[in-house]
């Protein structure tokens, strides 16, 4: 029962940070049907921010974990908008206009850009860094089962985000220009929206919260790495596929449905648990030939 | 999506195989979510016919074609073509039962050349067979230097800018060019029934009427083809239209000569309603 | 030097390229300081742009659309001109078998996704397949080795059909994701298992023929060559293969179904072609290139590990196929001898790679798409004389 209720808990958390990557994929999708692949290697940018963040200001004389957590946060949040914002504005939408196909080129070119970045010279980067433990430690016991407060925190922390995005994508005046821009570039902008604005906040925003993302797994693992993206990266986006592209709920579904498949590989079946990627991966692989628009699909927009 | 049909019999050439009408659409619907974009469309086309198929915007008329060819499965109907129930089938398959089309915005590709271009629409005619194409290039250059000819000679019937500069690439050309590359592209195959969806869409008044000269020109030559023109330039319709279906909101909404349709009130009305 | 460059004869252009170039790659691999090496490059850059401007390179490309089989042949004795010079060292030797491999992988990739539009990111994991199938067969089964290759190959295509009902089924991106969780999972897979050889790998024995073992180095004319003297005419011999059999594809009614396939699938399907077909031969034959390459350089080496084959591998080939231009098979040789050989030489550069060719790729990408030798309109016949000022 206890190791059961352990790996629910696990597979919540996880769920949490898949679905936090989904999001971002599933924006950038919807403002400009591109597919940035780079999102996971921000990520584990946001995560090195982070962690420098956290160290900083145990260097500069601040104890409270709570600063050093704010700190963390605040860096972390802001550095990786500003990157993402970067991304968009330089990479992305000067290929606006080429084939798709050179868009996803360009942020995988860049995603091993950046990981190799981290590698050669963040100091000592090519070994993975402990991220302090800036959440309480306490526990709660439930018969035979623990539930650890930093792992409570975490969850909330993420399902508040993802409750926050919903809340600024349908009732603020910002997320109904995402929304606009999203449905139909041209109206939009005969409608006075400023679309270079529009598409630079979006992918400020999806990389921030990717940055949440990378910064809660960091805490959740007490480790970031430079590799941690691309599995990570990998995730999200299948799990914004086979959620439906464009759709933020299939993302958040899709980033639990993930978490689900790999407890499923690690408990329930006979296989090392090794495996367990492989066959969350497989079973997606499979969604995917089965369903290929995904679960709720995306809006079919091609024009004949 | 696309359905994939393996069997590529060669065209055969119109060899009128059924007496009848040679396309008979009866009653076809097509929803897209709640929107009603056909509803209960019929209408015939005789060998040989031109048919005008005019509306306002959003009428169904770029819908119905794409029913037509099989990109889109229609909800309800039939579309029985040259004696064969066509209904739902492939594009692939409706395009070897004899059907061709353009499309309103051009849909070339930029970066291959006109032969290249022109050559896509002839896939039926050519050997696909991975021996003969990787194995046997005598036989290749065979087919080559015909379909080469054949291509150029199309082309020039159009003009002859185009005619000599078979392998410039297409995305270098003014919009005439690729309209009148499209066009080929369409006929090579020498198709039962061609279908134009707007070739006057980016064009002047001149060159459309240039166009459809030389497409009637190529339809004396290669005989019997059939053509379903949706266009907006009302005179080019007039000119060259045996008879005009009209829709309207997805549904037909008169039929007959272009001047009967064109004193019709309901048309009237339709067209400025719209306006 | 323009005037006479523009009355030389194509095929004398192209023959001049060669020589130019055979001299360079001779000189280049002699080097052994960095200071030397770094002046090359330069140089390089600095010559190739000459060429340019003086229209060299116009003039002999214009050869590859009147003679391309003799400008082929060209190419092939360059590169056995190459590998005669180096016949007694292991290390040239090593590097232009591997840059040939890594080509004939690349052009592969090309028929994946710079013709159809297939996206493959598992390029390394096929490459890598292609390498395991070596290790396990051959000397370890009654298979002769040399038969080994093709075996390679097709394991490569059929495993490759695992992912192509989810490849062929859906678009552009999906691929992708389907390709790269392959790759990312292939090396996990070979490090949990254990009769793989796990983590370390195994060794892989050397390629055979009656008579004759590819461990040894032929003597030739009285000189004892390296054993890699072997595998680099091995490897010329496969790249060939790949290279005739790749554009003769390009140049026929199917290279155009495929590329009609990558620019437009609604029109393609409007007129006849079979999209899913056209996508899963390229997926497969792609595979098929790769895995025969893969499971020669496998031997080549004597040992296969997971570390070899990774993501980032994958996107190495990819870089490779960007580089030259997508669809050009001479730039994709042109760009494998640079990709393989820079960090090589450059052991200042090697562990910075992976950072340095991903941003190349990206400029290339923002600034010159079609690479550096940017693909040829499609002439299906060697282009008659006369046309070849046009």
């Amino acid at each position: 029962m206890d190791l059961l209720g352990q790996y629910l808990v696990n597979g919540i958390m996880l769920g949490t940070i898949y679905a936090l990557v989904a999001v971002g994929f599933t924006l950038f999708f919807g403002v400009l049907d591109v597919i940035k692949f780079s999102h996971g290697d921000v990520l584990m940018v946001g995560a090195f921010a982070g962690f420098t963040a956290a160290l900083g200001a145990a260097a500069l004389g601040f104890t409270n974990p709570f600063v050093q957590l704010a700190a963390s946060v605040l860096f972390a949040v802001s550095g990786t908008a500003l990157l993402g914002a970067a991304i968009a504005k330089w990479l992305i939408l000067p290929l606006k206009n080429a084939p798709r196909l050179n868009i996803l080129l360009i942020t995988l070119m860049l995603g091993t850009a950046l990981r190799e970045s981290v590698r050669l010279f963040y100091p000592d980067g090519s070994n993975p860094k402990a991220f302090p433990a800036l959440l309480p430690s306490t526990a709660w016991q439930f018969g035979n089962f623990t539930l650890r407060a930093d792992s409570a925190l975490l969850v909330i922390a993420g399902i508040a985000v993802i409750v926050g995005l919903h809340m600024l994508i349908n009732r603020t005046r910002l997320g109904l220009a995402i929304r606009a821009v999203a449905q139909d570039e041209e109206t939009a902008r005969t409608m006075g929206i400023n679309y270079t604005l529009i598409v630079l906040v979006t992918f400020a925003l999806g990389s921030g919260i990717a940055a949440v993302a990378g910064v809660m797994n960091g805490l959740y693992y007490n480790e970031v790495n430079f590799g941690m993206g691309l599995l990570l990266g990998l995730i999200g986006f299948s799990a914004a596929i086979i959620g439906g592209l464009g759709n933020l709920y299939g993302a958040i579904l899709g980033g639990f449905l993930f978490a689900a498949l790999q407890m499923i590989g690690a408990v329930a079946l006979p296989f090392a648990s090794a495996y367990k990627d492989v066959f969350a991966f497989a079973v997606v692989i499979a969604l995917m030939g089965w369903k290929p628009t995904g679960l709720i699909p995306e809006r079919s927009s091609e024009r004949v | 999506m696309m359905q994939t049909t393996d069997a590529a019999p060669a065209m055969e050439a119109a060899v009128p195989a059924t007496p009848g009408p040679l396309l008979d659409i009866e009653a076809l619907s097509k929803s897209f979510g709640g929107v009603r974009a056909l509803n209960d469309v019929s209408f015939c086309l005789g060998r040989g016919e031109i048919l005008g198929l005019i509306g306002p915007n959003g009428s169904g008329k770029t819908t119905s074609f794409n029913v037509l060819t099989g990109l889109y499965r229609p909800d309800g109907g039939k579309v029985l073509f040259d004696g064969g129930n066509i209904t739902g089938n492939a594009p692939q398959a409706v395009y070897r039962a004899g059907i061709a089309r353009t499309f309103q915005r051009s849909r070339l590709c930029l970066e291959l050349s006109i032969f290249d271009n022109i050559m896509v629409g002839n896939h039926a005619r050519l050997n696909q067979g991975l021996i003969f194409n990787l194995f046997n290039r005598k036989a290749f250059r065979l087919e080559v230097e015909s379909a080469l000819e054949e291509a150029t000679a199309l082309a020039a019937s159009f003009s002859p800018f185009l005619a000599e500069r078979m392998f410039a690439p297409v995305g270098a050309l003014p919009m005439i060019e690729r309209r009148r590359i499209e066009i080929c592209r369409a006929l090579i195959s020498r198709p039962k029934l061609l279908l134009l969806d707007e070739p006057s869409a980016g064009m002047t008044h001149e060159e459309t009427h240039q166009l459809m000269d030389d497409i009637l020109a190529v339809r004396d030559r290669q005989g019997g083809l059939s053509i379903i023109i949706i266009e907006h330039e009302m005179g080019v319709i007039e000119r060259v239209s045996d008879s005009c279906v009209v829709l309207n909101y997805g549904e037909k909404i008169a039929e007959g000569s272009y001047q009967d349709v064109a004193s019709d009130r309901q048309v009237q009305e339709a067209y400025l309603g719209s306006a | 030097m323009r005037a006479f460059i523009l009355r030389l004869p194509p095929l004398a252009a192209a023959a001049l390229a060669f020589g130019l170039g055979l001299v360079y790659a001779v000189v280049f691999m002699e080097q052994e300081s960095d200071v030397a090496v770094i002046s090359l490059v330069a140089f390089a850059a600095v010559a190739a742009f000459a060429a340019g401007r003086i229209g060299l390179i116009r003039r002999a490309s214009l050869a590859a659309g009147t003679h391309p089989g003799a400008v082929a042949a060209m190419g092939g004795c360059m590169a056995l001109a190459l590998i005669a010079v180096f016949a007694e060292d292991h290390f040239p030797l090593l590097m232009l078998a591997t840059v040939m491999l890594y080509a004939t992988a690349a052009l592969g990739l090309n028929v994946q996704f710079g013709y159809t539009g297939v996206v493959n990111f598992a390029g390394a994991a096929f490459f890598g397949i292609g390498a395991y199938t070596s290790a396990e067969l051959i000397g370890k089964s009654v298979l002769p080795p040399v038969l080994v290759l093709p075996l390679g190959g097709l394991i490569a295509a059929v495993i490759g059909l695992v992912l192509v009902f989810p490849v062929v089924r859906t678009r552009g991106h999906y691929a992708a994701v389907v390709t790269i969780a392959f790759s990312v999972l292939f090396k996990t897979f070979l490090e949990v298992n254990d009769t793989l050889g796990g983590p370390q790998g195994q060794s892989v024995g050397p390629v055979t023929l009656p008579g004759w073992s590819f461990a040894d180095g032929p003597v030739v004319f009285g000189v004892e060559t390296s054993f890699y003297l072997n595998y680099a005419l091995a490897a010329l011999l496969v790249l060939g293969l790949a290279f005739v059999m790749v554009r003769r594809l390009e140049r026929s009614w199917i290279g155009l179904a495929l590329d009609a396939v990558r620019l437009d699938e609604t029109a393609s399907a409007c007129y006849g072609i079979p999209i899913r077909r056209a996508k899963i031969l390229a997926f497969v034959a792609g595979n098929l290139i790769i895995g025969v390459a893969g499971a020669l350089y496998g031997s080549m080496l004597g040992y296969v590990a997971p570390t070899s084959f990774t993501f980032s591998d994958s996107l190495i080939l990819v870089a490779i196929v960007l580089l030259g231009g997508m669809g050009s098979p001479w730039g994709t040789i042109l760009a494998a001898a640079i990709v393989v050989i820079l960090p090589e030489k450059l052991q200042a550069i090697q562990e910075y790679r992976f950072l340095l060719f991903s941003v190349v790729v990206m400029a290339i990408l923002l600034f010159r798409p079609e690479g550096l030798l940017p693909r040829a309109v499609r002439r299906y016949l060697p282009v008659p004389q006369n046309e070849e000022a046009a």
